[in-house]
């Protein structure tokens, strides 16, 4: 076959493929545009005028859905080189739209974002020291996840500060205030991520569609207007920052700052400042992150006293959760545990504790310290009791722009077991 | 094996032993520690697969070990012995909270009034404990503003709305209730 009939074949298939992404996402969007499922959280009718095409989302149906789109996706990485960008782009946009017109899908937690917005600025309530059960009157206290209505916010103080302008909005304005600010941060990791792998020589192509097609990224992550696009976003600034600085250049402090932005938003950012540390081997990054820390400290602390600044004590109460999807959870279960039992924390923690000075050590030697990061947060959600689909993203971004491709592999291969883990309601039922 | 940058400042390291200073790039030859980097990341990752997958059997049977006690449970306590039951779990919140709805008389599946049963609880004997439930008219969605009828938890968790009873429904006796 001639090099021309072959490139058509490419062609052809790449279509084919973003048709099983594109049908499977509004499959998934159409169907919980109905609500009245399981998998779309309790919610104000934000996509009601999606709701007459679709029937009502089962599990069935969306697991089939899911796993049509991550077969599609795995596809269409293998064809990355061989599409165009323009092709590439306009899939993940589109992707990305579809998404964000419609019903906020399989978690509350932009309800307890908007919750902890309300009590500050609604009703005078400090979310660092109530939870949500403090309004009950209010109209978004019915939406929020049974699980959370006593825990008071565990998100940095800067992410609490930009969600304050969206309280006054009302709860429908606020949802689709927070979706904007989802659908803005993940277009702009993905830009982000676009340039980085472009400094270092790696494919554009292959990288925007690892992260902008990304299953988790776009049904779980998106799909729940999740906070932690938000720290991808400042994060993946810290490396395109990083890495088009000379030595001594501003750009340097910015990173470090970016990075404690990240912090505050969530506080798993702060990982990546110890990599960049021993990289760079220059004051600047510190001292950017030091003036960051110190501004957005006094503004928290001046809003939310000193429990707004009080990142350690939230994470200690966090990583006290267990949730069935955790690897730490199955591993109990293989060895005939009904859970996780505290020593197993411990035990956690110190191989989390191991393989960061590992990692430290590889970095100093002059490992490629965006990998060297990408593997700590991929190690703090595999070995984390609580584990979210949205964690896994942590290090995805970072994974597609590293030098060391089994990070991408061993990225890919968490999800894949997330998303396998998820397929229980699929095997036989019963009679 | 190409040659080994140094950084401008490599003298500042000198006191440290040559395998801990700091290099510009890494050193290309880490062939035996990427080797078992790699080693323990593929043994890794098996585990963590035979993991899942046991996870994914054991918890897929323990609900169709739930779910056929449910299903039981539902034609003890109702008297009747429908196939077309339909059981709701409570997979997101991870309790073994069920809810069992089937016809109270017969007919198709849902063109009759349904009697919902809110079934807890580990399964002994084959059956679940009924901690309460609520009729539904026939073809109507489970929502709040369709039940009537509510009694025991459903009672006190208020989950029905203020929607009367169609006419002509009637209530069907079930076991061990308390009049």
């Amino acid at each position: 076959m001639s090099a021309r009939g072959r490139a058509g074949r490419w062609t052809l298939l790449a279509g084919a493929l973003a048709v099983v992404l594109l049908a499977a996402t509004a499959e998934i969007v159409l169907d919980g545009a109905i609500g009245h499922s399981p998998l779309i959280p309790k919610s104000p009718q934000i996509a009601g005028w999606l709701s007459g095409v679709g029937e009502r989302l089962g599990f069935r149906v969306f697991l089939i859905a899911l796993l049509a789109y991550t077969a599609a996706f795995a596809g269409m990485l293998a064809l990355a080189q061989r599409i165009s960008v323009r092709f590439a782009i306009a899939l993940t946009a589109v992707l990305q739209l579809i998404v964000f017109v419609g019903p906020v899908l399989l978690s509350t937690d932009v309800f307890s974002y908007i919750a902890y917005a309300r009590m500050g600025v609604e009703h005078g309530i400090n979310p660092y020291l109530h939870g949500p059960d403090a309004i009950v009157g209010d109209p978004v206290y019915r939406y929020v996840g049974t699980d959370w209505t006593k825990v008071a916010t565990a998100y940095g103080p800067l992410y609490t500060l930009l969600s304050y302008p969206l309280a006054p909005l009302g709860v429908v304005g606020a949802l689709w205030g927070m979706k904007l600010e989802a659908l803005l941060a993940s277009a702009g990791t993905l830009a982000l991520t676009w340039r980085c792998a472009r400094m270092r020589g790696l494919d554009q192509r292959f990288a925007l569609i690892a992260v902008g097609v990304n299953p988790l990224w776009v049904i779980y992550g998106l799909g729940g207007a999740h906070n932690d696009l938000i720290m991808t976003l400042l994060i993946m600034a810290a490396v395109a920052l990083t890495l088009s600085s000379e030595r001594g250049d501003a750009r340097e402090a910015f990173a470090g700052g970016a990075v404690i932005g990240a912090t505050l938003i969530k506080a798993t950012g702060i990982v990546l400042l110890p990599f960049i540390l021993l990289s760079r081997r220059r004051l600047a990054p510190l001292l950017g992150a030091v003036a960051v820390a110190v501004a957005v400290a006094l503004i928290a602390y001046a809003v939310f006293g000193v429990h707004g600044v009080d990142i350690i004590s939230a994470l200690n109460r966090d990583s006290a959760f267990v949730s069935i999807d955790g690897f730490p959870t199955e591993i109990a279960h293989l060895f005939g545990k009904p859970g996780v039992f505290p020593v197993d924390h411990d035990l956690l923690k110190a191989a989390l504790v191991l393989i960061v000075l590992h990692l430290l050590w590889r970095t100093w030697r002059g490992y490629d310290w965006v990998a060297a990061s990408s593997w700590t947060l991929l190690a703090i959600a595999v070995t984390s009791t609580w584990v979210l689909a949205w964690y896994l993203l942590w290090s995805l971004p970072l994974a597609a722009v590293s030098r060391d491709r089994r990070l991408l592999v061993a990225v890919f291969a968490v999800q894949g077991l997330f998303i396998v883990h998820q397929l229980a309601p699929l095997l036989e039922p019963v009679s | 094996m190409s040659a080994t940058p140094r950084p401008p400042d490599a003298s500042r390291w000198t006191w440290l032993p040559a395998w801990a200073r700091p290099l510009e790039h890494e050193r290309r030859g880490l062939g035996s520690l990427r080797l078992a980097e790699s080693t323990i990341l593929i043994l890794l990752g098996v585990f963590l697969a035979v993991a899942t997958v046991n996870d994914l059997v054991v918890l897929r049977v323990n609900e169709n070990h739930r779910l056929r006690a449910d299903l039981h449970t539902w034609r003890t306590v109702t008297g009747h012995d429908y196939v077309n039951i339909s059981t709701e779990q409570d997979i997101k919140g991870y309790t073994t909270r069920d809810v069992v709805c089937g016809n109270v008389s017969p007919g198709a599946p849902g063109s009759r009034n349904q009697i919902c049963l809110i079934v807890t609880g580990p399964v002994r004997g084959g059956e679940r404990a009924v901690e309460g439930g609520y009729y539904l008219p026939a073809y109507r969605s489970n929502l709040k503003t369709e039940r009537f009828w509510c009694f025991g938890s459903a009672t006190t968790d208020e989950l029905c709305g203020s929607a009367s009873a169609p006419p002509g429904s009637q209530r069907i006796a079930l076991k061990g209730e308390r009049r």
